[in-house]
This record gives C-alpha cells, structure tokens and sequence, in this order.
C-alpha cells in the first residue's frame, strides 16, 4: 500500500513539475501545496495515518526509554548503596581480627549472588588493596576512579570502561577508620532491559500502524466511493444525460452531497425537457413563419404576374387598339383640325401604352417567365443601366440556353433587382458587376459594385436598407440558400447569393412560351 | 392576287384590335384583310383555308403560342409571309421569331406608325425589323473579341494572385479565399486590388471574363 503510494506520489510530482515549469523558490512554497492537493485523498488519509502512528510510536519509545533508564539507574543505584553497605559492615569484624580471606570470600560470594556486580574490592585506610575480585592483575586506575570524602557515607559514579558504562559506588568501613568497599555495577542489564522494552513498544506500534493501516483504508474506502460514484454520474450528466439518480447513504456529508446532486440533476433534467419544449415549439413557429412567408412572397409574385398579364395583355391590348382606331379617324377626318386632335390624343395613348408596358414589366417581367432569368436580368440591367447612368457589366456562365426552376428564377431576379436599387440609393457605385454562375448544383449571384461600401453589421440595424437585405436572405434561404455581404468603406460592396439546385430538377432548354 | 391586293389574315386574341386594324389596313387601296383569327389553332385553320400573302400574328394567343404557329405554317405553307405584331421588345422574341421563319417584327405600340411600311416590306419579300431593336441586335452580333494583350497581363501575375483570381472568378467570398489559401482577409482584398490593378479594370465580371478567356477557370 505504502510502496504504492509512494510510487504514485512521485509520479505525480513529476507530473507536477511538467505542468509547472516555472522554476525558482518563489513558487516553491506553492508547488509543494501543488502537489499536496494533487494526490488522491486515499494517499492523504494513508500517510496522515501512518505519519501520525510513527511519531506516536517514536515519542513514546524515546520517552519511555528514558524514564525506564532514569528509573533503573536509580534502582542500580540504591542497590550498589546497599550492596556497598553490606559488605562493609559485615567486613568490619573481620578486618578488626584482620581476616583478609573472610574479606574475600565476602566479597566472592557478594559477586556470586548479584549478576550486575562487576567486581568488588576493598582498600584500607592507608589506600592498599586489601581483597579484590579481579583474580590477578588490579587495575590500579580504577583506585582513583571514585574519592570519597571522611563526611559521606557513600560516593557514587559513573563511568565507561571497556564492559560499557560502570556505575561504581565507595562506602565507608567503620566511618573510614578501616578503610573503603568499592563495588561496580554494569549497566549492560540495564540497557538490555531498556532495549527490550524499546523493541516490545515497536512492535506494538507497528501492530497499531498496520490496524489504522487497514483502518485508513477501509475509511478511505468508505469516504472515496460515493465520491467516485458522484463523479462517473457527473460524467454521465456533462455526456448529457441528464436523468441520473444517485443513491442516498446515510446522512453524512456525502449523502448531503448526494441529495444536492440528485436535486440539480432532477431540476437540470426539467430545465432541458422545458428547454426543449421551447425548442419545439420555435421550431415549429419558425417553419410555420417560413411557410406564411413562401406563402406571401408566392402570392405577392403571382399577384404581380397576374396584374402584369392584365396591363400586358388586356390593357395594352385594349389602348392599341384605341390608337389603331385613332390613326384610322385620323386620315379619314383630314378637315377642320380634327387630325390635328386625333393625332394628338393618339400620341397621348401611345404614352400611356409606353406607361403601361413599362408598368407590368416592373411588377413582373413576363420575360422572366416566358425567356428566363438570363434574359431578364439582361433586360433589367440594360434599362437599370439607362435610368441610374450606373455601368453594369452583366456576365454569366454555366447556363448554355438551360433555365432555372421557376421558383429560383423569380427569387435571383428579386435579389439582383432589390441589390442593384440598393446600389443605386446609397452606394454611389460608378460600375456594377453582375455575376451569374450555375456550376453543378449551385447557382451563384454576386453583384459587386465600387461604390461608397458600408459596415454590414450596422447596415442591418439600418431600417431600410436592413430589411432590404433581410428581406433577400429571406428569399434566398426558402430555397436553401444564403447570402453573404462583404463590404469595406470606400471600396465597395459585394453581395454572394448561393442557391442549391436539386439535380432531379429537369433542365429545360429555353423556350419561347 | 386576283384583285392585286394583298391579302391579310389578322391572328390576335383581341377582338377590339382586330376590328382597329380592319379598318386602318382596309382603307390602304393596296391591302385587304380576308380574315381574322383569335388563337393559335384557327390561324392554322384559316391558312390553310385561305392562303393569304401575309400574316399579321401576335405572340401570346391562347391554345397555340405564336411561336409555335409560326413553326408550323413556315413549314406547311412557305409562300406566307408572316409579320410578328407583338407587345413584347425584348431581343430574344425577335431572334427566336427571325429563326422560327418570320419575316418581320413590329411593337403593337408603334402599330400606328410603322405597321403599314411594315407590312409592305415583308410583302416585297425583304426582312422588316422594328428600328428600336435593331441596334441592340447588331451590338450584341459584334461583341469585342477576347483581350489580345491577355497573355501578356497573364504573366503578370504571381502565382499567388492567379490562385487568388480562380477563386475571385469561381465566386468565393473574400472570407473564404482567406480561409482556403490561409491568409487574413485583408490580404485577400489586398491581392484582388493588385490583380484588378494589373489587369487593368475595376470590375468583377472583367475578372471573371479574363479568368475563363485565359483558362484559369471553365465554364
């Protein structure tokens, strides 16, 4: 688990420093705190676990460590005092009689019975070795290695030899007279039994560490798993699917999430079903709008064509023949004036008629209908071209003699008629071209002039103007078309007219109806 | 013939201009109208029945459009000469009348004035075309040829603005040309001001002229 952790901790370090390639120990500070939140909590928790069990462990070892050396000092101590004390009173007769064997068999036997004793010897009042425990050779350093003064009753020191540290105590023999019991306790007992306790506290921690171990885990566990829950159900929710539930655990704060989640998953999922009801319904005003709007234009176009038909063919038709009737009164009333009159009123029905004709080709030119777009357009051009004193360069490509369906037809020569008034209101043009283009299955017009240019975006805004061009991409996309605008100030402007043709379409070869 | 008038059949739907024209080309000592007809069906009809000289036809007629009326009575009785007496005055009716086998073309509007030269041209067998047309007609017969110098200007241009002028001439907007040939638009307009420049116009359908004259582009 630690090994693991480990692992994954370093490699997101390292992840880290790709990230954060800024250098220096100005963010140090915050590529530590970088790091510390980019581990996964179930790290967090697991080395907080074992961080807090090893310094408990280590503070309570040391500690006890130390009150158990004090304490079994002390114990050392005393028992050497009252070692030291027994031997000296029990050697006091004996060195009254002068019985240096007795002295040392004393002192044997006092080694023999107490396994900390490292040595025992007894010096009299002239600092001579009356009996020791070293067998042969004194070390006579260790003579003066503790002094006692004629007032104590005992003196007590430490020190360290070749065995370990020595704790050695002197004790007067009948206040001095007969001199002074020096035994030496080895600490190695001691600091064996220190060490035992030190290693039994070890385990014990380690016992404990492996227990919060498993505990930090099963609460990670815990702790993680809705978390992990909440986040592959909010994935579902960012996916888009909004009608997830996640279930309820107990109320803790997880679960208190989890109703918060389930709650803006709940009122998400009725905003999107509101929304798309919305949607809905602007989609089905929107298609109806777009019918009632094919609807309008195709009745403005019909009406236009029926009037134009009437003008053309009725009205016209009907002053013709006034001025036919009027040529024939004319040479036969030769006299008194009379021809004068009928000739001028014939010049007057001949204006009328020109009128008239002019009328109906303004509403709808029946060449549009009878000869085609091409040929309309051409019309249109030419007169637009005399009336506005604007050269428009007319070219097209791609029709070879073959027509568009009706309903395009009719919606270009609209655009083109509407773009080229717009040209002639604001755009100051000298020239204006005007590009027809069918390649495949999309026809194009663009009509470029060089005039003053304008600002598309503001030239919407502008009323006129802007439903003029709303009005043409209107047009246009009834038939699955677009337009673009692209203009600049004081170069021009230029408007793209896209139109899909559906290849069933039947391309009829022009004809005269 | 046998009066030595000529004889005329009037094919128009409109009674009112029917009975006009009677009486204007009645007066003439030359003319005589021998019948009228009000659609496409009975100026066959009264052809075939009376063979006139010369027919005074309107275009729109109901059942049978002028035009192809024309068609068939050039094919069945080529000796009647037919005179298109009609509204419209737009080019493309007079060539496709001309070729249909007409032989002349008057505007109903200047029925008063030019009808009866009219009808007395067609009669010696010469082709009369209304005098308002006719410039329209020859100017479009003698359109200037291709630019002479177009090769010339051709190389001119970097390779950049002939990619540029393609696009320009197959009708991309200045965005898309940024988009495709990965530039800002500003240089886009910057190349189609260079290349107008180059070649010498100001506009568009010049552009899209060279461009399909020099093969840049197919139509």
């Amino acid at each position: 688990m630690t090994g693991n952790g480990v692992v994954h901790l370093m490699t997101a370090g390292l992840a880290n420093a790709n990230q954060s390639d800024a250098p220096g120990s100005r963010c140090w500070l915050g590529s530590v705190l970088k790091l510390a939140t980019s581990i996964r909590i179930q790290y967090k928790i697991l080395g907080l676990v074992i961080g807090v069990v090893v310094l408990l462990s280590t503070m309570i070892v040391w500690q006890m460590g130390n009150i158990l050396t004090t304490q079994m000092r002390h114990q050392l101590d005393k028992q050497a005092v009252s070692l030291g004390s027994d031997v000296a009173a029990r050697a006091t007769n004996e060195l009254l009689i002068n019985n240096a064997y007795a002295v040392y068999e004393l002192i044997q036997n006092t080694l023999k019975n107490n396994e900390d004793v490292v040595y025992i010897f007894v010096v009299d009042a002239q600092g001579n070795v009356l009996a020791h425990t070293f067998g042969e050779a004194f070390p006579k350093d260790l003579l003066n290695a503790n002094q006692i003064d004629s007032e104590e009753k005992f003196h007590l020191t430490a020190f360290r030899t070749e065995i370990g540290i020595v704790r050695d105590v002197a004790v007067l023999i009948l206040d001095g007279k007969l001199g002074i019991v020096r035994i030496g306790l080895s600490e190695n007992g001691l600091q064996k039994a220190v060490w035992q306790m030190t290693r039994n506290l070890l385990l014990i921690a380690l016992f404990v560490s492996s227990l919060g171990l498993v505990a930090a885990v099963l609460l990670t566990r815990v702790l993680t798993k809705p978390i992990q829950q909440l986040v592959a159900l909010t994935q579902r929710v960012a996916a888009g699917e909004l009608d997830v539930q996640m279930s309820v655990s107990p109320g803790d704060e997880i679960g208190i999430l989890a109703q918060a989640f389930n709650q803006m998953t709940k009122s998400l999922s009725q905003n999107h079903r509101e929304r798309e009801e919305l949607m809905t319904q602007l989609k089905e005003k929107e298609e109806m709008r777009q019918h009632l709007l094919e609807k309008v234009m195709t009745a403005q176009e019909e009406e236009r064509k029926r009037i134009s038909r009437e003008l053309h063919d009725e009205t016209s038709q009907a002053l013709t023949s006034v001025m036919v009737g009027l040529k024939v009164l004319e040479t036969e009333a030769a006299y008194c004036g009379v021809a004068e009159r009928v000739g001028e009123m014939r010049k007057i029905v001949a204006q009328t008629l020109e009128e008239v004709h002019h009328l109906a080709r303004e509403l709808r030119p029946s060449v549009l209908d009878d000869l085609g777009l091409v040929t309309a357009l051409d019309r249109y051009v030419r007169d637009y071209s005399k009336t506005h004193r604007i050269e428009v360069d007319f070219h097209v490509t791609g029709f070879e003699g073959l027509r568009l369906p009706a309903p395009v037809e009719v919606v270009l020569y609209r655009i083109v008629q509407e773009a080229l008034t717009n040209v002639a209101k604001y755009a100051q043009a000298k020239t204006v071209s005007v590009l027809l283009d069918w390649r495949e299955n999309m026809v194009s017009a663009i009509i470029e002039d060089d005039g003053v240019g304008f600002e598309p975006a503001r030239a919407v805004n502008t009323p006129g103007q802007g439903l003029g061009l709303f009005g043409m991409q209107e047009r246009a996309a009834l038939l699955g078309g677009s337009l673009q605008i692209e203009s600049k100030l004081g170069v021009g402007t230029t408007l793209f007219i896209k139109i899909p043709i559906n290849p069933d379409h039947e391309n009829y070869k022009e004809e005269i109806g | 013939m046998n009066s030595g008038k000529l004889r005329l059949l009037l094919g128009d739907d409109h009674a009112v201009l029917r009975a006009g024209l009677r009486v204007l080309l009645n007066a003439e000592p030359d003319l005589e109208v021998v019948g009228e007809a009000a659609d496409g069906h009975e100026v066959l009809d009264q052809v075939a029945a009376l063979s006139p000289d010369l027919i005074l036809l309107d275009l729109t007629m109901p059942k049978m459009n002028g035009l192809a009326c024309i068609e068939q009575i050039a094919a069945m009785h080529p000796e009647t000469r037919i005179l298109v007496l009609t509204m419209h005055d737009e080019e493309e009716y007079l060539k496709a009348v001309l070729k249909a086998g007409a032989s002349g073309y008057v505007l109903k509007k200047a029925a008063d004035v030019e009808l009866l030269s009219a009808i007395r041209t067609v009669a010696r067998g010469e082709i009369y075309i209304y005098p308002s047309l006719v410039p329209t007609l020859v100017g479009n017969m003698v359109k200037p040829k291709g630019d002479a110098k177009g090769e010339h200007k051709l190389r001119n241009l970097s390779a950049r603005e002939l990619e540029v002028l393609r696009l320009l001439a197959l009708g991309h907007t200045n965005h898309e040309i940024a988009e495709l040939i990965c530039v800002s638009v500003k240089t886009v307009e910057t190349y189609k001001a260079r290349i107008m420049e180059k070649l010498g116009t100001n506009k568009r359908a010049e552009l899209v002229r060279f461009a399909l004259e020099n093969g840049i582009i197919s139509s």
